[in-house]
């Protein structure tokens, strides 16, 4: 690395600080923007290696750095007033399924916008 | 550019490193498989940023960290990783060629039960293929499988 700076705390000017650790441990892990028509491609990510499609609405996502454990925290949005869920596959802790779920059908349905962000402690 | 010593340096510091410094690359291989047969042929798409990662070498640890993880994931009274060193401190795979690169794909991201045994039984259970051989529309997705074509 070219530079590095070593903090325990961040003091702002008002003299009010904050443990760097409550930084990090709130940053996004991971996280993903990707086109779910036609053949799934990703817009941007970070730490994802493959997204695979399952099906319609059917994606799981894999990491490249693990997390520590599965209980991690994946929000996912794709607009158009879709519940979006875990399916019954359990995530793992390189890998999350998630269902673009339409209330208003009842059914999985691809969407261009698909935003995930995935926060917890990596491995 | 090249990549830094980054033996021993977490891999999330290495993947923010090529975050900033590496272009995405779009590979146009995708990898078909059948891994359930309740279920439709599914697709894997190699991810830009990972796969600029493994083509620029010197980032990503070695396949057989991940399995050694779903090792330790897959014991009953799992609760979280103790071995998670092993991605961070295990020295990183040199550049890859993108054929190599989808191969250790395959290995990572694919379940092992269809790798490993793709070719064995009546039909195959995995296939390599370009973008431009998958169907144009989505039509049927949920019907999708491997062609039997390809058995021969």
């Amino acid at each position: 690395m070219a530079g590095k700076i070593i903090a325990d705390t961040l003091e702002t000017g008002a003299g009010a600080d904050i443990s760097t650790s409550y930084v990090v441990n709130g940053s996004a892990k991971a996280w993903i923007n990707f086109n779910g028509t036609g053949t799934i491609a990703s817009r941007d990510s970070f730490s994802v290696s493959s997204i695979s499609d399952n099906g319609t609405g059917d994606t799981t996502l894999t990491f490249s750095n693990a997390f520590n454990n599965a209980d991690y925290v994946l929000n996912y949005t794709n607009g158009y007033g879709a519940s979006t869920l875990f399916t019954s596959t359990a995530p793992t802790t390189t890998a999350a399924r998630i269902l673009g779920y339409a209330t208003t059908t009842g059914t999985n349905q691809d969407r261009t916008y698909n935003l995930v962000a995935l926060h917890g402690d990596l491995a | 550019m090249n990549t830094p010593e980054f033996q021993g340096t977490h891999l999330w510091d290495r993947l923010c490193w090529a975050k900033e410094c590496l272009e995405p690359y779009q590979s146009d291989y995708r990898v078909v498989f059948e891994d359930s047969i309740d279920e439709c042929a599914k697709i894997l798409v190699p991810d830009p940023n990972w796969m600029a990662c493994a083509l620029q070498g010197g980032i990503l640890p070695p396949v057989w960290v991940y399995h050694e993880l779903a090792k330790d994931e897959a014991q009953p009274d799992f609760k979280k990783h103790t071995r998670g060193y092993l991605l961070h401190e295990t020295e990183p795979m040199p550049a890859m060629t993108e054929e190599e690169a989808i191969e250790y794909l395959i290995m990572k991201d694919v379940p092992q039960s269809v790798w490993q045994t793709w070719d064995e039984g009546n039909r195959p259970k995995m296939a390599i293929c370009k973008k431009e051989q998958l169907p144009s529309t989505r039509e049927w997705r949920n019907a999708w499988r491997i062609s039997d074509e390809l058995a021969a």
